[in-house]
């Protein structure tokens, strides 16, 4: 059977092509548009997965939607109603997009794909977070948790699931709907703290690290602890009716003090900010952070605890856009009542394509518990037999003018390459690099799946020179000194590194945990650590990733550590690259040293 | 004569538009940023179906001049911007399809680079002295060569110069029912604002406490989880 999921509309619109119960392909629209959470149908991402499996749209046997667009436009008609008279803008906007094109989706993708009607499916967002969480898991049985701004009335929803006669069941327990949202709270003080919610709430979780959480007690008052162990939003702090007013109200001013303008500095930094650097103004929008990551735990954890009385089981899994605040997702895999916590690799809407399309395959034809997992690489595979021969007739003086702001321009005047044909060479190659404190940009095999970089589409560092990271941060990420890096460490090295129970470190092979790190290992990894001791560690198993283990693997016999300071290979408000082109653009621009690109390595000649 | 046309237009937008509505000056600095952005995407489409690693190259360092326009208008928005920025989010569609000759994507490329230098030079001499009169003056010194290195492309592509001329008199028929199409989108858009706020303000007097009623609910209950279909 051959299931296309589709998600699209608000955010992170993907594809993803299941055959007979198995992940074929999967991507997100803006790894080919690169526009940074592309909400436009998958046009691309569509082309990919069929071209993978060498389909034609005619051969799918269905196509799953991850949204009930009629839902949805109630919850949008009857939200923007409830405000009246105040807000017409929010209607008549919101009406254009709807009546327009949304509530059409489905049509939509029917005449986009040439399908018939009865060849779509499509299911509640909430719904479809749910199944996206179970189908990956490997669990018999499980609870599980959706915590997410808002689907189309829900926006938290507690599930269970189970397989029964080899078919997956999977059945809502309870919703929170809108406009109680965590999520929608979350981003609201993102955009008050002066980042862009949507997409710098990773900013305001960094943010919070520096504070201390005073203003706890004001905003557990605002998302308040019910009796029935849910939680309740004070919607006197919020917009989320009158949008165009600003996510906040001036309640929510008055409580916490002025917002942030993003043009204001915030000095702080995660390998340790100058003492007297910080001046109150900014130490009180740290708190602020501090205060609603605080509350966005406890209300999490509550939420976990009310799961685990509903369903007992051992197992959960966590889905939906805050699965992505890893600081809180820690918490979660060792605070909850749960032994067993799993997330898939893509938890956001970007996701929903993969397991939508799981859940139908396996619903309509069939399947086991452990037959549909999958792992994150299942993106477009490198092609870089184009590269090298670029390289050859490029100029890079002529780069010069058109380098990022902040870099060196002592470039070398010719790029180098050379192809290795053992890949035992091209580690110790690439490792010999990284030792001599070179930022390699890494693309090898397929992409991965999600907003991580997980060594395919990575640029890597030595993990204990801060020197090189703050190069790393002015000269290739253009990134706040606040937002600590991530490191990748082999399972091997991983128990040295991690203080966590041995027993949770398969959990973090997706960098999804902010872990405290061992005490004896700091100095290994300065650079990829944050102010507070944590880092957000991908343990790299062999058999998940044997390239990119093999090339920690040949780090580690020169460094001691097999791990390196891995960040996602994108310009800053661009996704990750997919192309050697794009990387190589990206390379030339950049205080890069060298670019792996599966067997090739590219340097900049300093001679 | 469209000169002229164009020049008064943007004389009265900066002149008169701006200075009564300011936060248009950074809408239309993301509207720049990406044009530019999308320009780069078709030549990352169109780099992709050319195997002549010469050609290849030019392009390369074509792109890499485009977003580096389209951060320096990330920058200028910054300058004039209340907020920070984010880009626009708008569909990205190939110009043409497989089968048609890959000099043909280039021949739109080169009348949007036309058009480009001529809008952001026009522009340019139209501001006053500022951090978007700078960035455009850089932007337009690159836009010109590249008009140049488009035409001396689509040549190389083996285009004949008759072939050239049709093909660029098509796309600015393209482009100039694109842009009727842009000015009845607006006219709809208009028209929509104006019925759907008779619709708001006829029944919302009476809908709004049912809506409001039902926000205050807070928990779904309706079953919204089953496989469903049109």
């Amino acid at each position: 059977m051959k299931v296309l999921g589709v998600s699209y509309g608000y955010h992170d619109a993907s594809a993803c092509l299941v055959v007979d119960g198995r992940v074929i392909a999967a991507a997100a629209e803006e790894r080919f548009t690169r526009q940074k959470h592309d909400s436009n149908f998958p046009t691309y991402a569509v082309e990919y997965c069929l071209k993978e499996a060498g389909l034609s749209p005619g051969d799918l046997d269905q196509a799953v939607f991850h949204e009930d667009p009629h839902a949805k436009f109630s919850r949008v008609l009857c939200s923007s109603m409830a405000a009246f008279p105040d807000s017409r803008r929010e209607f008549v906007e919101s009406m254009k997009a709807w009546l327009g094109r949304k509530l059409w989706a489905v049509n939509a993708i029917s005449a986009r794909l040439d399908l018939p009607p009865d060849k779509i499916t499509y299911l509640g967002h909430h719904f479809s977070h749910a199944v996206q969480a179970f189908m990956g898991s490997g669990f018999d049985a499980s609870a599980i948790l959706i915590v997410d701004a808002v689907g189309d009335w829900a926006c938290s929803a507690l599930y269970q699931g189970k397989w029964v006669d080899g078919k997956p069941r999977v059945e809502r327990l309870l919703e929170v709907g809108f406009p109680n949202s965590l999520g929608l709270v979350y981003s609201a003080v993102t955009a008050y703290l002066g980042f862009s919610p949507n997409d710098s709430e990773c900013s305001t979780m960094a943010l919070a690290a520096f504070g201390k959480p005073r203003f706890a007690e004001k905003m557990r008052a605002i998302l308040a602890e019910t009796e029935d162990g849910l939680y309740q939003v004070d919607q006197g702090y919020f917009n989320f009716t009158r949008f165009f007013r600003g996510p906040v109200t001036d309640r929510f001013l008055e409580a916490f003090g002025p917002a942030r303008s993003y043009k204001d500095d915030l000095p702080f930094d995660c390998f340790g900010t100058p003492a007297g650097s910080i001046s109150a103004d900014a130490q009180r929008l740290a708190d602020v952070a501090a205060s609603a990551q605080l509350v966005l735990e406890e209300r999490v954890l509550g939420l976990c605890r009310k799961l685990h009385r509903l369903s007992p089981s051992a197992n959960l899994c966590f889905a939906g856009g805050v699965s992505l605040n890893c600081v809180s997702n820690y918490r979660v895999l060792t605070e909850s009542p749960f032994q067993n916590l799993y997330i898939p690799p893509d938890p956001g809407d970007g996701g929903t394509s993969v397991g939508t399309a799981l859940y139908y395959s396996a619903a309509e034809a069939g399947g086991s518990p452990g037959g549909h997992a999958y792992s994150p690489y299942v993106g477009v595979q490198l092609d870089e037999s184009d590269a090298a021969a670029l390289v050859d007739f490029l100029k890079p003086d002529h780069f010069l003018p058109y380098l990022k702001r902040g870099v060196d321009p002592a470039l070398g005047s010719k790029w180098r390459w050379k192809t290795f044909a053992d890949r035992r060479e091209l580690c110790a190659a690439v490792a010999d690099r990284l030792i001599r404190g070179q930022i390699v940009g890494c693309l090898q095999g397929r992409s991965e799946l999600g907003p991580r970089a997980l060594g395919n589409r990575s640029i890597l560092i030595r993990p204990d020179d801060t020197k090189l990271a703050k190069r790393l941060s002015a000269g290739v990420k253009e990134r706040a000194a606040l937002r600590p890096y991530a490191f990748s460490v082999t399972e091997k090295d991983a128990p040295a590194t991690l203080d966590i129970d041995p027993s949770r470190i398969r959990a973090n092979r997706w960098m999804q945990y902010a872990v405290p790190i061992v005490e004896a290992a700091r100095p290994k990894l300065a650079a990829a650590l944050h102010i507070d001791g944590t880092s957000r560690p991908q343990v790299c198993y062999a058999e998940d990733n044997p390239a990119y283990h093999e090339l920690l693997t040949a780090f580690g016999e020169r460094f001691g550590l097999s791990a390196l300071l891995n960040t996602s290979f994108n310009p800053s408000g661009y996704p990750l690259v997919t192309t050697p082109v794009e990387a190589m653009v990206m390379f030339a621009r950049t205080d890069m040293d060298a670019l792996m690109l599966n067997n090739t390595v590219i340097w900049k000649d300093v001679e | 004569m469209m000169t002229a046309i164009e020049r008064l237009k943007i004389r009265l937008a900066v002149s008169i538009g701006w200075s009564a509505a300011p936060g248009q000056v950074s809408e239309v600095i993301r509207g720049f940023q990406a044009t530019e952005a999308d320009g780069v995407w078709h030549l990352y489409r169109g780099m992709s179906q050319i195997a002549d690693p010469r050609e290849r190259a030019i392009i390369f360092g074509h792109c890499l001049e485009e977003e580096a326009h389209a951060d320096a208008f990330v920058r200028a928005y910054q300058h004039y911007g209340g907020r920070v920025f984010t880009p626009t989010h708008f569909e990205r569609k190939s110009l043409y399809a497989g089968d048609e000759p890959i000099w043909k994507t280039f021949a739109f490329v080169h009348v949007g680079e036309v058009d480009a230098t001529q809008r952001f030079r026009l522009l340019s001499e139209a501001l006053p002295a500022g951090a978007l009169k700078e960035c455009l003056s850089n932007v337009v010194s690159d836009e010109e060569g590249h008009v140049d290195l488009t035409h001396d492309m689509l040549k190389r592509m083996g285009a004949t110069e008759s072939a050239i001329r049709t093909e660029v008199r098509w796309v600015r028929l393209r482009r100039l029912w694109e842009r009727w199409l842009r000015v009845g989108k607006r006219v709809i858009d208009n028209l929509a604002n104006v019925l759907l706020s008779i619709v708001y303000y006829g029944f919302g007097l009476f809908l709004h406490g049912a809506a409001r009623r039902r926000l205050a609910r807070g928990f779904v209950d309706y079953d919204n989880n089953s496989m469903k279909r049109l």
